[in-house]
């Protein structure tokens, strides 16, 4: 087992890590694997149930000797309620429920600095280590750069040929590694990145939007059919780093204003502004157009999905939405459909 | 919820029994089908009435605290069941699917966008604009997206309580959290009904309304005791409807009056012997929301000498109130209640409220629906079909199917699985 490994579950960008970084442990955000099928999972849930929660309870399954401890963060119903079947199941010595808020008033602020205090003492008294307002308030700052970085090489998706499947891992792995490593990995991307070739002329600019992408595959796809992203306000993307967390005396209070500030995902409510920061991706970037996807049986994104697509065809702008399913493999169907929005653009 | 169409019917037998079975339903039931015309009525006119007020709202959202403000409740739910039962379900489903929602969403919200859409009368299904909309995320995550949705589509408020989820293991302290900020919620939703309405919440009338919900329930939870007699004088085909006054009427005197009549019809049957299902060999519970377009099932069940006598669904909604309190610890004695109940017990809980119930009402075998319109209800149901069958040693079959779309529902595969299933409960009686 490695001792410094908290593995978190969480369904869009929920889970506070810069607590878990200032126990002096590594948050590892647990993803599943594609390329493996759910067999011991699929003993506990329906295949009718959202195939990605499926695979990360099977990564738990096959990894959770190797964390010091998991902790399931409020998302969506997944999370709810599948933490019980993780309770019956997986071996763990430390499994922790972290009720985020779905609100975004007052009561919510107000709950959840209650809530980010009792994960802070749980994993102190767990792992018997004090974690300080210093030692979060150094957490944040190195997060802070982490997300100023991911910014940067972002920007560049726009400028330079960098494939979509390339900047997704360098996301990826920003969260699942060493934070202090990871931020050195990222910096020296930077000069590499930047001496990439021009932008491919026969590339369109699409913003992707949705469900969470959690395999490189479906990256790979969108390439395939010529259309690069330029922009995104994803989990493993831009939601993770398009904010930076404030500059608060007290650092839970940072954590509260970062969490309510951050891109807003369709989990919560309101749903408003996840639209208003696309609207605004648009209008900061020259974008060609829109594609809006939800993973099957992912269904606080598929519920959105409708008005999302009928708000930019409103307003003009070329916007396409697909269902997929959980799988590496090529899908020719989805690959079709897509190089036909291609050639509409 | 719906008023059942079929009274007392009889049909062929779905096995190879020839013989006829008469299935009873509860001469009491006409005064329930009074309460639903009234309110049907007025659930039409009200919206009309400028200084009437309406709101939609969930299961799991406590009605009582709209009566409190005198605010009439309109049940999206409840009309998508009304849609299914009339059969037409199907045709509002694929109408919202033909707006882009995917077939992988509840089945309630499809119909609703179908119904208002549509504008079919209130007795189809049919639901008027509200004043606002209020909801919870207690059960579903659908709940909050479906009152999003159709709040943006009618442009009217939304607002919505978050629920803290009970996991299993949860402690004293974390509970108290989440009853804080349920209670701090409470303060938010009274601000909310008065930039609205301009009302507040009156200490005497949230009483008034507390007392009467909690006699609703009592009489209910006594109704519901004579399911434990063998045989079982009232049936899944009477409780799926007689739910109503639970879901939409706690605080008022109309579904008192009706229970009071059901407690005393059932007290009769009991005292004479009188089972729902005549020769009831095989007692089971029904976990999950019914087929609303299929209620025959039920009455195919006592074909084969099967009676539900048990359903935690319809259970749910009838939990004992806090009486005597002051304004404050009402509300805190509500937000505690309402992070637990039935419908939606954490896995260690709803083991060992199957075991009790399984126990107290002779359970012989278990029905899990699990349904396609309701993932929140159908994750944990693989662990406890297993406990079901290993720690208490009674048959228990899942069904997959759903609640309002009748494309989900596969008659012949269904009908090979529940007779095998009665099989294995003859198998196990002996």
């Amino acid at each position: 087992m490695d001792k410094s490994i908290i593995a978190y579950f969480e369904s869009s960008h929920d889970f506070p890590e810069e607590v878990v970084i200032a126990a002096k442990m590594t948050p590892y955000k647990i993803l599943g694997e594609v390329r493996k099928p759910s067999e011991t999972a699929d003993q506990y849930l329906f295949k009718t149930f959202c195939p990605l929660a499926r695979s990360i309870l099977e990564e738990a399954f096959d990894e959770s000797d190797q964390w010091a401890g998991i902790i399931v963060a409020h998302g969506c119903d997944a999370t709810n309620r599948q933490y019980d079947i993780w309770k019956h199941h997986i071996t763990t010595p430390f499994l922790y429920w972290f009720n985020t808020p779905m609100n975004d008033r007052k009561s919510a602020k107000k709950f959840f600095k209650e809530e980010l205090k009792a994960l802070v003492k749980a994993l102190e008294e767990k792992f018997d280590l004090e974690i300080t307002l210093d030692s979060i308030k150094r957490a944040i700052r190195l997060s802070n750069e982490i997300k100023s970085v991911l910014k940067e090489l972002s920007n560049l998706r726009a400028l330079k040929d960098i494939s979509n499947s390339e900047y997704f891992e360098t996301v990826k792995r920003a969260m699942l590694c060493d934070r202090t490593k990871a931020l050195e990995e990222l910096i020296n991307t930077i000069p590499r990145w930047q001496s990439k070739p021009e932008f491919p002329s026969d590339k369109r600019r699409i913003v992707l939007t949705g469900s969470d992408i959690t395999y490189r595959e479906f990256m790979d796809i969108l390439d395939r059919a010529g259309l690069r992203v330029v922009r995104d306000d994803l989990s493993i993307g831009e939601r993770y780093f398009a904010t930076q967390i404030p500059n608060k005396e007290d650092p839970l209070e940072s954590l509260v204003l970062y969490h309510f500030n951050k891109p807003r995902p369709s989990t919560k409510h309101h749903a408003n502004p996840r639209l208003d920061y696309l609207e605004s991706i648009v209008n900061e970037t020259k974008v060609d157009g829109i594609v809006s996807q939800n993973l099957k049986f992912c269904e606080p994104f598929a519920y959105d999905s409708v008005w999302i697509v009928n708000s930019f065809k409103e307003k003009g702008i070329p916007i396409i939405h697909l269902e997929r399913d959980y799988t590496s493999k090529a899908d020719h169907q989805l690959i079709n459909r897509l190089e036909a929005f291609n050639e509409m653009l | 919820m719906v008023q059942s169409e079929t009274k007392e019917i009889s049909q062929n037998s779905t096995s190879s029994q020839q013989k006829k079975i008469h299935i009873r339903t509860l001469k009491s039931n006409k005064y329930l089908k009074r309460l639903m015309a009234c309110y049907f009525f007025k659930a039409k006119i009200y919206p009309k009435i400028p200084w009437k007020y309406t709101a939609w709202t969930t299961s799991a959202f406590p009605v009582e605290m709209l009566w409190t403000y005198d605010i009439f409740p309109l049940h999206p739910e409840n009309s998508a069941t009304v849609a299914a039962a009339r059969k037409l379900s199907k045709g509002l489903i694929e109408y919202a699917e033909g707006l882009g929602f995917s077939r992988d969403l509840c089945s309630y919200f499809k119909t609703n966008i179908g119904a208002y859409d549509k504008k079919i009368r209130t007795t189809y299904g049919g639901i008027d604009k509200p004043d606002f909309i209020c909801t919870t995320g207690t059960i579903c995550d659908t709940h909050v997206k479906w009152f999003q949705t159709q709040g943006r589509r009618m442009n009217v408020p939304v607002f919505i309580f978050d629920l803290p989820h009970q996991v299993a293991g949860c402690d004293e302290k974390t509970l108290k959290r989440y009853e804080n900020y349920i209670v701090d919620q409470f303060y938010e939703w009274n601000d909310f009904v008065y930039d609205i309405t301009g009302k507040k919440l009156k200490k005497k009338r949230l009483e008034n309304v507390v007392r009467k919900s909690d006699r609703l329930c009592q009489l209910w939870q006594e109704i519901y005791s004579y399911r434990k007699k063998k045989p079982s004088p009232l049936g899944f085909n009477d409780t799926f409807a007689q739910i109503f006054p639970l879901v939409i009427l706690p605080g008022i005197d109309a579904g008192i009056k009706y229970y009071e009549k059901v407690l005393a019809e059932i007290k009769d049957l009991a005292a004479k012997g009188k089972g729902v299902v005549p020769n009831e060999k095989y007692r089971l519970l029904f976990e999950g929301i019914p087929f609303w377009y299929r209620i025959k099932f039920i009455f195919e069940l006592a074909q084969l000498g099967a009676s539900i006598v048990y359903e935690p669904y319809t259970w749910a909604f009838g939990p004992r109130k806090p009486l005597g309190l002051s304004a404050d610890e009402y509300l805190h004695a509500f937000a505690r209640m309402w992070l637990q109940q039935p419908y939606y017990y954490n896995l260690d809980r709803r083991i060992e409220y199957f075991k009790e119930v399984i126990d107290e009402y002779s359970i012989d075998g278990v029905i899990l629906h699990n349904n396609m319109s309701c993932r929140p209800n159908s994750t944990g149901m693989l662990d406890l079909k297993k406990m079901i069958q290993r720690e208490i040693g009674i048959p228990a079959i899942i069904i997959e199917a759903d609640m309002n779309d009748p494309r989900a529902y596969t008659e012949a595969a269904i009908k090979t699985r529940i007779e095998g299933f009665i099989e294995l409960l003859e198998a196990n009686s002996k």
